[in-house]
């Protein structure tokens, strides 16, 4: 049904005023702050469509890193179809089928001896599982990160995240040390015999996608490994492809004992996330049946729906994509650079580029230029001076021209 | 692998989903379940039955994955009304607004009491609860947290700090500082710990997982007295009894009063499509801090686009069903045979609970929640004892359930109930002696006697079919 433009501005205003009423007025007017004031309606491969049914977005934030295959990828959409008449989310303590091959699946997909999984809805969950495991099997309490870091929203999450007012949500989970990112030396002095785990994010994606040296990653997987700690990475913004190899730790020439993986999973079309383990670190789940539980996680369904994202992730082999494509694209990015000083600098790897302003305003007022030029790109929650952009990782030359010539647009009216 | 619907699984390709679950998952999962026979492949999932692949054996679904299930499980409106959005939506971008979340929204807090008119939307009961105690922590400035003895939240940092039984703790402490247990219906106790330095008072109107404990008219009262009088922020956890489930939309509604906070999951998704919400009134002290707040609770998986069109057909279909009204009836006569098999039992049942179709039956004797699991599941009944307490035998089926598979349901318990008898002419004596009760009620004890006493049977089954194989 086609309904006149006249009349979806009437209700696209109605919706924003109920938004504002159900929600808060803080919320929408952060929405529209960010020049996002419009109401999406679906997506299709690169882009993402508004209501009003004449704009469309090329998708740069892929809602941080999820429709790594693309907005509502057809294949994965099809089998979900399917299966969602044959069964459903099961019961979530039953050891059922679906879950089963899909973390036979998983395994077989994940590089390295991370052979075993358990299953969540948020990455915060993801994260709580991990840091959990890692206390329970080591018996200490010891949670090291690194600066820098975004985990999500949860309890254990939110403690090692870097997230401004924190402290409004009162004393969270203790024993919770941070140290610089990338210091060997800090490091070296914080992980000891009480040592848990150190848990960090390979790439900050959210913090002008920060990384380092191999050494320092080698320093870490060695201080882990003479501590009897377990190193955790979350690859939530980085995994599948995004920074041009499966996972980024294989970049990194070490492996974690722990790996977070975010929605990018199904492909963003079913909430599922997952940390996967070393078989060593099953033998805590295995003495200690249903400790941990999650009714969403390993949603029967959506173990359907991951096993057929996970096809096309081998079908596609789309992080050969984001290597090529995110080479041209930070190579052209970077050509905008400094000369205008609105732009500082650019980095990143594969197709997980950000870009760096003078400010946070700075950053802002580029989005919503972005925005009109047809580019969809949000500030990045750690650093907000940066914008993260990582749009689909099946693009072609065609949008990555349309992203380089939509930047410097934006960058021209700033 | 792709399969069709009502395919099943031979014992040797079971073994090995079993073996691959064991190498991938958990094997202790895999033993714990099979020692009370609940190791079922569930197929043709429909209404409140679903069938074992490998015994084609039809089973009551009486745990509902905790309670997810309100709407019957595979109900067809719910999974064309998905796969229709399958065309047009996916899970969407976390940091936009859309149609199918404010029309969601709308809709959820205009079937909320009161002037609980506010949403957050969340991903699941976790995460929901993570942001009613973030709400309440933001919006008070103040630390503490006052749960219940064998309160069930959720097992994130949050949630599982206000989690009410050590099990589930001990291993992972320290957690967050400041959460005070107090006893379940004990105002007095409440009100040693309540000051001016609470954020909030959290607990479920009925506790699923503590082993159906239904709060009483007092309690709840003198809560909200409580609360008002000290700026405390009650917070509902109607993750399980919402929806229906105990014969009103929401578990609150039987008493006359609302919370500021509620949270809610589980039924939300229809058992198809993972979501939840926060649900807060619409005060100064809570709309204020949301609005110099607005993402303070900002998930991304919470309020899909997808989520939200599922959702909403689940509230257009328990509205237009009268879903709760179902729920009071079929559970007064779900409640009243129990009672029966209650009075003719009397010996090993303390005593049978009930809020609508949340249903639970003591057992004088802890060891006996697994034992009994087993004999319901030899009679096709698949039910669980409560996370928190397991001599509490939890019922609660869909509640699409007619009143015909009810009794067929009653009839069946009422065997599984008899075959127990066998067992305990030996074990209730042994049961007085307290070295036994305490090995009985051992779960290391019971998960490596019933998977000998499986790997027996197995044995023995074996060998029959292979003899009945010669003689053909």
């Amino acid at each position: 049904m086609k309904k006149d433009i006249a009349t979806k501005q009437t209700d696209r205003d109605m919706l924003f005023a109920a938004a504002e009423k159900v929600f808060s007025k803080g919320l929408v007017d952060g929405i529209r702050e960010r020049g996002h004031g419009f109401l999406e309606a679906g997506g299709e491969g690169a882009y993402v469509f508004d209501t009003d049914g004449n704009r469309r977005y090329l998708d740069c934030s892929s809602s941080a890193g999820t429709f790594n295959l693309g907005r509502k990828n057809r294949p994965i959409a099809a089998r979900f179809k399917k299966a969602l008449f044959e069964t459903d989310q099961g019961n979530f303590v039953m050891p059922s089928e679906e879950k089963t091959l899909l973390a036979r699946r998983i395994a077989e997909f994940v590089p390295g001896n991370l052979s075993c999984v358990l299953f969540g809805v948020t990455r915060g969950e993801s994260m709580e599982a991990a840091c959990k495991l890692a206390r329970g099997f080591t018996k200490r309490p010891g949670l090291i990160t690194v600066s820098g870091g975004s985990y999500g929203e949860s309890g254990f999450a939110l403690s090692l995240s870097e997230r401004k007012r924190k402290e409004q949500f009162g004393a969270l989970i203790p024993d919770v040390r941070v140290v610089p990112f990338g210091d060997v030396q800090a490091a070296e002095s914080a992980i000891g015999n009480q040592t848990a785990a150190f848990v960090m994010e390979p790439i900050q994606a959210e913090n002008g996608c920060r990384a380092t040296e191999k050494a320092y990653y080698a320093r870490l997987r060695s201080l882990c490994d003479r501590h009897g700690a377990k190193l955790i990475f979350d690859e939530t913004g980085s995994g599948f492809g995004r920074t041009g190899t499966r996972f980024f730790f294989e970049q990194t020439g070490v492996e974690p004992d722990i790996l977070i993986v975010g929605e990018a999973l199904t492909g963003g079309i079913f909430p599922m996330t997952a940390m996967i383990f070393t078989p060593e670190l099953k033998q805590f789940f295995d003495a200690h049946p249903l400790i941990h539980l999650c009714t969403f996680g390993g949603h029967d369904l959506g173990c359907r729906v991951a096993m057929a994202a996970l096809d096309e992730y081998d079908r596609e082999c789309p992080w050969d994509n984001a290597r090529d494509t995110g080479e041209i694209l930070l190579r052209s990015l970077g050509r905008l650079a400094g000369k205008k000083g609105a732009l500082e600098s650019v980095a990143g790897r594969g197709l997980l580029v950000s870009l760096k302003f003078a400010s946070g305003e700075v950053a802002r007022a580029f989005c919503v230029r972005a925005g009109e030029h047809g580019l969809m790109a949000e500030t990045g929650k750690v650093d907000g001076s940066c914008v993260p952009l990582r749009p689909s990782l099946l693009i072609g030359k065609e949008e990555t021209s349309f992203i380089t010539d939509a930047v410097k647009k934006a960058l021209g009216g700033l | 692998m792709e399969y069709d619907r009502g395919n099943r699984m031979d014992v040797q390709e079971r073994d090995y989903v079993q073996h691959l679950f064991g190498k991938h998952i958990s094997k202790g999962q895999v033993r714990y379940l099979r020692c009370a026979h609940l190791d079922i492949y569930e197929r043709d999932r429909q209404g409140c039955t679903v069938v074992d692949a490998v015994s084609g054996k039809k089973f009551f679904d009486c745990f509902s994955s905790a309670g997810c299930f309100n709407v019957g499980r595979g109900n067809l409106k719910i999974r064309e009304v998905l796969q229709k959005a399958l065309d047009e939506w996916d899970m969407g971008s976390h940091h936009l607004l859309s149609e199918p979340k404010i029309r969601f929204a709308e809709k959820l807090a205009s079937f909320c009491p009161g002037d609980l008119d506010k949403v957050v939307l969340c991903a699941s009961g976790a995460d929901a609860c993570a942001g009613a105690i973030k709400l309440a922590r933001g919006a008070t400035g103040r630390n503490d947290v006052i749960t219940m003895d064998k309160g069930y939240h959720g097992h994130e940092g949050f949630s599982l700090s206000a989690n009410g039984k050590d099990y589930y703790k001990e291993l992972f402490e320290p957690l967050m500082p400041g959460f005070h247990i107090v006893p379940f219906n004990d105002l007095e106790a409440v009100r040693k710990v309540a000051s001016r330095d609470i954020a909030a008072i959290i607990l479920e109107p009925v506790q699923g997982e503590g082993g159906i404990h239904v709060a009483s008219q007092e309690f709840m009262q003198g809560l909200r007295a409580l609360c008002d009088e000290l700026g405390i922020m009650l917070i509902f956890d109607e993750v399980q009894t919402g929806f229906g489930r105990t014969g009103k939309m929401w578990g609150m509604e039987h008493y006359g009063l609302v919370p500021d906070i509620m949270f809610t999951a589980k039924s939300i998704s229809g058992g198809l499509y993972p979501n939840g919400a926060v649900v807060y009134r619409d005060i100064r002290a809570l709309t204020d801090y949301v609005e110099k707040n607005p993402f303070f609770h900002h998930s991304h998986a919470g309020g899909s686009d997808l989520g939200c069109i599922v959702s909403g057909a689940v509230l257009d279909y328990l509205v237009e069903n009268r879903v709760w009204e179902h729920a009071a009836e079929i559970g007064r006569r779900f409640k009243e045979g129990l009672m029966e098999i209650w009075r003719e039992n009397s010996h090993m049942v303390r005593e049978v609970r009930a809020l609508g179709l949340m249903i639970g039956i003591e057992y004088k004797y802890e060891f006996l929640g697994a034992l009994m699991a087993d004999c319901l599941a030899k009679q096709g009944v698949w039910a669980v004892y409560s996370g928190n307490a397991p001599e509490v035998m939890r019922f609660q089926i869909p509640i699409t359930a007619g009143m015909e598979e009810v009794e067929e349901l009653l009839a069946r318990i009422r065997a599984a109930v008899n075959s127990m008898k066998i067992y305990l002419v030996f074990l209730l004596p042994l049961a007085r002696i307290p070295l036994f009760r305490k090995i009985l009620d051992n779960l290391k004890v019971q998960i490596t006697t019933f998977n000998l006493v499986r790997d027996l049977e197995e044995l023995v089954l074996k060998y029959v079919l292979k003899a009945q194989g010669f003689r053909r």
